[in-house]
């Protein structure tokens, strides 16, 4: 069986810093760390992988090749195999022109069960697993919680999402998209003390467009369907205010404003 | 003609109609609006669309966003949509993507507001994790694709429209996805149905109990910051904010809630904000009717005791 985990390593969002002039994040300004949905992915097909050691495990991203060192942690906990699809053409590349890279990179692989997260802490638009569903012409989900073990190997992920009201358990047939979330509570294992030393870059392939033949003009800022055009940090309307202190008549003034409005 | 689709969720059949007020913002006031519902048509829609494509599925609705997504770029070959809007619901995230790639067209995710600069439509998102705001232009020959967060944009008065209703069969493409079994939640409660919420951040990370009792002795619910969530102290179905829930309460108290904009951008159509900040200059501050400058904790127990005196004396 073998089993691809389309990963992100996003930086620390807190700490970024981001150039208004281009309308992009300064990805070197910040610590890289592996997407926390992404995390779960990972981490469950570690442990299938643990039960079954037959199973292949891929880890798939595109990003500048500076993530290089990101992608050995996951060889050094288990992962058998890391590509980075990195070219200076794809920069840039919003939504629908990620999608088109990725697709393309898969679409000539094989596997089982493609796992990503739902969520990304970055972006967050949650549209690269969904989309790729459509490119590849799969099934895929999204918020799945609890897979159950035993079946993936007959071909079949039944899995649970988790809702407000709900809990629904879905089956689907390989091979298929399962976007897991972070409440699946996944969690990765530590590197064995060999691995921590060894060195794991024959195992990365940086594939870069010459290998996926984009033209210039289907990928990157120019292959994309939507573009940033300003960015801003948002000004706040002042509403009519009183400030008070957390006192006595702060209280009271609080009191019966509540009041006053019926809260109380 | 402008034409606009809009697909209504049937789990969220309310907030999906506030995505014609989106359209109106769009596309101004003389559109043709089109609603496409994948379920039965069981419950009473108000006749707020010029034209109800029902696809006949189970009342239970279908549960495979590529069959949706077929359906739905059928309809747009047909009729050539100029936007079409989607309900940011769990279902619509995974239809939306879907569709848009099928149509090759852009998407733009969890839209908070709508405007024009020279004619040309921008909208904007909050981004990385709402630190700052993105203005986006759409590329490309359209449709424009959006997803709307319920309860963002508000339509108070709905026009009345002729309602014609399209019947239509379920594409049979797709259809790899099964449900096997739903079984019910103990469920909490939903924030965004209540008129008073109460709401901790990582200033009152250890005042959640004082939180849900202030909450209670004011008939409202307690809900909390992303900070509260993720430290494990108040669980994600009570977050507020952009990556939580967009509310729209009558009061929200802001216990130690500093408001970067992802909160923010949930709580602006509260009617009144009380914060309560160790920093009166905390960027939630500037959206308060009123700022109390000190301790939440200490706050929260002078407040409960005064209420219960005050309830007490009746």
């Amino acid at each position: 069986m073998k089993l691809i985990c389309l990963v992100k390593f996003v930086p620390d969002v807190g700490s970024a810093k981001y150039d208004f002039e281009r309308h992009t994040l300064i990805r070197d300004s910040a610590h890289l760390q592996l997407n926390p949905d992404d995390v779960c992915a990972v981490a469950f097909a570690l442990r299938i992988k643990a039960r079954h050691p037959e199973t292949i495990v891929e880890a798939v991203t595109m990003a500048s090749a500076r993530v290089t060192p990101n992608m050995e942690d996951l060889l050094r906990i288990g992962v058998d195999r890391g590509v980075i699809l990195s070219d200076p053409a794809f920069a840039g590349s919003d939504t629908f022109a990620t999608t088109r890279v990725l697709g393309r990179y898969l679409s000539r692989q094989d596997f089982s069960y493609l796992l990503t997260g739902t969520h990304s802490i970055d972006g967050d638009t949650s549209h690269i697993p969904a989309q790729l569903g459509a490119v590849l012409n799969l099934s895929q989900m999204s918020g799945v919680q609890k897979i159950d073990e035993s079946l993936l190997e007959q071909g079949i992920a039944r899995f649970d999402v988790e809702s407000e009201q709900e809990i629904t358990t879905y089956q689907m047939r390989k091979p298929c998209i399962l976007s897991l979330t972070r409440e699946s509570g996944y969690k990765l294992p530590y590197a064995s003390r060999a691995n921590l030393e060894k060195d794991f870059s024959a195992q990365i392939q940086v594939m870069s467009n010459a290998e996926l033949g984009f033209l210039p003009e289907e990928v990157g800022l120019t292959g994309s369907k939507t573009r940033v055009v300003e960015t801003y940090v948002k000004r706040l309307e002042q509403r009519e205010q009183r400030t008070v202190r957390a006192d006595e008549s702060g209280v009271e003034y609080v009191f019966r404003f509540l009041t006053d409005k019926g809260f109380i | 003609m402008i034409r606009c689709l809009i697909y209504i969720d049937p789990n969220e059949t309310e907030s999906s109609l506030d995505l014609i007020e989106a359209a109106r913002q769009l596309h101004g006031d003389s559109f043709e609006v089109t609603g496409v519902l994948c379920s039965a048509l069981d419950q009473l829609l108000p006749n707020v669309f010029d034209r109800l494509a029902v696809v006949a599925y189970p009342a239970s609705g279908c549960v495979d966003p590529a069959q949706v997504a077929d359906t739905m770029q059928a309809m747009h070959w047909k009729d050539k949509y100029l936007s079409i809007l989607i309900p940011a619901t769990p279902f619509g995230r995974m239809l939306a993507p879907r569709l848009a790639m099928l149509l090759g067209t852009g998407l733009v995710a969890d839209i908070t507001q709508i405007r024009r600069k020279d004619d040309v439509v921008e909208v904007i998102r909050p981004a990385y994790s709402g630190s700052l705001m993105a203005c986006i232009r759409y590329v490309g020959e359209g449709p424009m694709m959006m997803s709307v967060r319920p309860n963002v944009f508000r339509d108070m008065v709905k026009e009345e429209r002729a309602m014609r209703i399209m019947p239509m069969q379920p594409r049979t493409s797709g259809g790899g996805i099964e449900r096997i079994e739903v079984k019910p939640k103990q469920i909490s409660y939903d924030i965004r149905e209540s008129g008073v919420l109460v709401s901790g951040g990582g200033g009152a990370a250890k005042s959640f109990a004082k939180i849900e009792r202030l909450a209670e002795l004011l008939g409202g619910k307690a809900s909390a910051s992303r900070k509260l969530v993720d430290a494990g102290i108040a669980p994600r179905s009570i977050q507020v904010g952009q990556s939580g829930k967009t509310v729209s309460p009558e009061l929200y108290i802001a216990l130690g809630i500093n408001g970067a904009i992802q909160h923010i951008e949930g709580i602006k159509q509260a009617k009144h904000i009380i914060s309560v900040n160790i920093n009166k200059d905390a960027p939630l501050t500037s959206l308060s009717d009123i700022v109390v400058e000190g301790d939440a904790d200490r706050f929260l127990d002078q407040l409960i005791r005064r209420i219960q005196q005050y309830q007490q004396s009746e």
